[in-house]
């Protein structure tokens, strides 16, 4: 630079190189762009006053807080876990700033008084925010139709550590639906998060689990009441901002009754060289006879293709079948983070309840995934089914590790397990660690799994009728996950196909 | 090794394995014992048997005993020798092209193990098996530990010639006491050997069995195992094979037949370590009363193991309503081109096959009986040897009656 600030020649010619790379790499996660939207971030580093802060901004009763130092002192007592198949320098959890949001944000309102920088990074997204004008119908407003997150949805968008905005919460509220941020439902509706809240994750579940009870920020609540069918999908997306955060989400979902809710999940984040940390912890109970759907399609900043940077995305989330035949459903399609640790998992408590898991992890670059799930029989005449493909690629590592047991009490318990893996290009390594554990004489289990790659035929085949080598791929590898991209919502579909073939592009070869 | 924190609380039996092996001179062993502990469950090739948690207490280690009748499988014309309390010996001359000697010092691979350390710890001088080819004869090891409850550990090193074909038979019994054995076998097969190798426990209820085998397997080789646990109330054996050489195969089965109190423990881990080779793991479990089964299995396929071609199964047959199976079987998988593939099933009798055979007026034990025996039947059957598979048969069969 010149004393006056003008870039030289040379550092002009430099810029544009580096753009130019740059542009490259964002062709491929088109979602790594940064918003600049003053935010109001916590100073690094994590003590109870941290803690305190975080509940003060929330304006959380005593008890919410309690409940935070509560954990927060069990955390400090705890050791991170080693066992996943993951490798990543230790954790400075005393680097992070555990609080961020938009500088505007005043707490919940209408949408017009949000931001519009913030409703231009959803339009973005592809993540509809104008309710009114979707609902009236005006031309454009649905423009993200064709998005996993299409007209039709409710959407709860939290935008690093809070929760910006929540649509359609009138049309649901008709039919007692609740929806909000969690830091509302804290605030309107105590009784039911103090009933529900770390019944299915406790406090001290596991490390990460137990640092997000402490310094959770925001996320969804939902409660469907007795014998209501929830008209639309619910949805939460998640964003990542601000540079140095952790984002410690918790969303709660309650089905009442013969209740149905389907509810989606979607998240994204600017392209950096650190990691960042995302320790999310999701709450489902589903009472007599209610079902409960819930759909992710993870997508977080996956790393430059050296390595560099990443979400470390280390998530507990457990449903609990807690009354009769009821049902939850699992469906995740894993596509990004350069760590994923995460095990979807069905308490089956309830007798004759059903768990199912529907699940595709993909990695490729130097990404690597650890995930699966865990079916706990504890009811009589419970099944539980799951499904996993795993697709590694580029010089990445795919784990499969589920766990599936049936208690002494567990009569006719019944699973089935199939997993699958798929290996493309010969630095990568697919693994598979299933917990088979029955205690009991009239527990039924099948477990089955197999690794293989795309075989020669296949692609002669493909090729043979025009196809480029990539799209043989991606097609092979579209009709191996079938079986799971079946049980996504509809505008789902359509997104996962697509991005099943951005994460594989440049495997080949 | 899993190095926890906080300093780990030894318990009786810890500290009598540490005192044995610092008196044996093993200082890294006994150091290991000391920071780590035994195994628990956080150890994850002894998640399902719990070392300190079963493993109270480790006897004095055994002296020398006095000339004993040790119980071997009847197997006609079969070259027998014997290892009692740690001690070799051969009964007659050995058959030509079988020789027989000692090496020092423990067999085994170094490994993340415990009772690994504590065998190659222990262990001063193995007995050691030469086969060269034209061996017809059935070789059988009888190992047993006799007089008051004691530790023993001790070692066989068995080496098959190229082209050799061998068939080889152990047997683990005991007087009836809380024995711990701990057993080592490392056997090395040559280019295009054949072998079958049958290892069965027949100790007493109260003894703590535990053998490790290392199998390695140069060009060609082919291997079938047959591990049986019908004796102690607790065993767990370890498998360790290793496909070295090209086209080399490896039928690695086992079974584990467990009554009321019983803990059975198979754990395998095979390693394809080279382009084009197989390996087809078969294990079964029986269990009745209130016992505990359990199976893991691990298929490991280095980067350059490209065709490899692996299939694990598991099958658990639980008798009775309140045994426990548990199995783990992994994959761990760095090559492209191979098909690998693992299944684990559990369940009770088929009931419809049950009813088929009583509305043909079979009494219903007998039916049960006839049923099992077919679930058992994939793994004895492939054992060519006749006088063999009798006398395997036989094994099945009484701990089938015994629970009758």
């Amino acid at each position: 630079m010149t004393d006056y600030g003008i870039p030289t020649l040379k550092e002009e010619i430099d810029r544009e190189t580096v753009e130019q790379v740059l542009a490259l790499d964002v062709d491929k996660y088109k979602y790594g762009f940064e918003s600049d939207i003053e935010s109001d971030v916590a100073p690094v580093g994590l003590t109870e006053d941290t803690v305190r802060m975080i509940s003060a901004k929330k304006d959380e009763p005593q008890w919410m807080l309690d409940w935070r130092l509560e954990a927060f002192r069990r955390w400090q007592t705890m050791e991170e876990p080693n066992w996943a198949k993951v490798h990543y320098p230790k954790i400075d959890f005393q680097a992070i700033s555990y609080y961020s949001a938009p500088k505007s944000f005043k707490g919940p309102k209408s949408l017009d008084e949000v931001d519009p920088e913030l409703l231009a990074t959803y339009a973005k997204l592809g993540i509809p925010l104008k309710e009114q004008a979707i609902l009236a119908g005006v031309e454009g407003a649905a423009e993200s139709v064709g998005t996993p997150f299409g007209a039709n949805v409710a959407v709860d968008a939290v935008f690093d550590s809070v929760s910006v905005v929540t649509t359609f919460r009138e049309e649901l509220a008709k039919q007692g639906i609740i929806f909000c941020s969690i830091s509302e439902a804290v605030r309107e509706h105590p009784e039911l998060v103090q009933q529900y809240l770390g019944t299915v994750v406790p406090v001290t579940d596991n490390y990460y689990a137990t640092l997000n009870s402490a310094v959770f920020t925001d996320g969804s609540f939902v409660y469907i009441p007795k014998g209501v069918r929830c008209p639309m999908e619910l949805s939460t997306y998640f964003r990542i901002n601000e540079k140095k955060t952790g984002q410690f989400e918790r969303t709660l979902i309650i089905a009442d009754d013969d209740s149905y809710v389907s509810y989606l999940e979607g998240c994204t984040a600017p392209m950096r060289d650190e990691h960042q940390l995302h320790a999310a912890v999701v709450e489902l109970v589903a009472l007599d006879n209610a079902e409960i759907k819930y759909s992710t399609v993870q997508n977080w900043y996956p790393g430059d293709k050296n390595g560099k940077g990443g979400i470390y995305n280390f998530v507990t989330k457990r449903g609990d079948c807690r009354g009769v035949n009821s049902h939850i459903s699992w469906t995740q399609v894993e596509t990004g983070s350069a760590i994923t640790w995460k095990y979807p998992s069905c308490i089956l408590r309830g007798d004759g309840s059903r768990g199912e898991f529907y699940s595709i992890a993909i990695s490729n670059g130097y990404q690597q995934v650890d995930s699966g799930t865990k079916m706990i029989h504890l009811g009589k005449n419970t099944s539980s089914r799951i499904i996993s493909k795993g697709i590694a690629a580029g010089f990445s590592d795919n784990t499969y590790r589920g766990q599936v047991s049936a208690h002494a009490k567990a009569k006719n318990a019944r699973n089935f397990t199939q997993c699958d893996s798929l290996l493309i290009g010969d630095k990568c390594g697919a693994h598979t660690v299933p917990y088979i554990e029955s205690r009991n004489g009239t527990a039924v289990f099948e477990h089955e799994a197999t690794t293989s790659k795309i075989s020669d035929d296949q692609m002669f085949y493909c090729q043979a009728r025009g196809l480029s080598e990539e799209e043989a791929v991606a097609l092979i590898v579209n009709g191996f996950v079938r079986d799971v991209l079946q049980h996504l919502p509809m505008e789902f579909m359509v997104e996962t196909q697509k991005l099943i073939s951005i994460s594989l592009e440049g495997s080949v070869g | 090794m899993v190095r926890p924190n906080f300093p780990v609380r030894l318990g009786a039996a810890e500290e009598a394995l540490i005192n044995q092996l610092k008196f044996a001179g093993a200082d890294q062993a006994a150091e290991r014992i000391t920071v780590a502990g035994l195994p628990t469950r956080r150890v994850e090739s002894y998640h399902y048997t719990d070392l300190k948690t079963l493993l109270r207490a480790v006897p004095p280690m055994a002296q020398p005993a006095n000339q004993v009748d040790v119980p071997a499988l009847d197997l006609p014309g079969s070259y027998n020798l014997t290892i009692v309390n740690g001690v070799a010996s051969q009964q007659g001359t050995a058959p030509a092209g079988v020789t027989v000697g000692t090496v020092r010092g423990g067999v085994l691979t170094t490994r993340d193990d415990t009772l690994i350390h504590i065998n190659n710890g222990l262990v001063r001088e193995a007995m050691s098996l030469d086969i060269a080819p034209g061996v017809d004869q059935i070789i059988q090891i009888a190992r047993r530990i006799e007089g008051v409850a004691a530790h023993v550990a001790d070692a066989l090193k068995i080496f098959v010639a190229d082209g050799a074909t061998a068939t080889i038979v152990e047997t683990f019994t005991g007087s009836d006491a809380a024995h711990v054995g701990n057993h080592a076998t490392y056997l090395a097969l040559g280019k295009d050997a054949v072998v079958t190798h049958v290892t069965v426990d027949l100790s007493g209820r109260d003894t703590s069995h535990f053998a490790t085998n290392e199998y390695h397997l140069a060009d060609g080789a082919k291997l079938r195992t047959l591990i049986i646990h019908a004796g102690s109330d607790l065993a767990r054996t370890h498998l360790y094979p290793r496909m070295a050489g090209q086209g080399a195969h490896a039928d690695v089965t086992g079974l584990n037949l467990v009554s009321e109190g019983q803990h059975a423990d198979i754990t395998m881990e095979t390693n394809h370590a080279v382009p084009n080779t197989s390996s087809q793991p078969l294990f079964k479990s029986i269990t009745r009363g209130r016992s505990k089964a359990v199976v893991q299995g691990k298929l490991v396929v280095a980067r350059d193991a490209q065709k490899t071609d692996a299939k694990f199964m598991h099958q658990g047959l639980m008798l009775s309503d309140d045994a426990e199976i548990l199995s783990k079987p992994e994959l761990e998988i760095y090559a492209d081109d191979v098909v690998c593939g693992h299944g684990s099933t559990c369940g009770k009798l088929d009931e419809d096959s049950l009813f088929y055979l009583l509305s043909r007026g079979i009494p219903k034990a007998e039916a049960e009986t006839m049923l099992v025996r077919g679930f058992i039947a994939e793994l004895v059957d492939p054992i060519e040897n006749e006088a063999l598979a009798e006398a395997l048969n036989g094994i099945i069969d009484t701990w089938l009656l015994a629970g009758k």
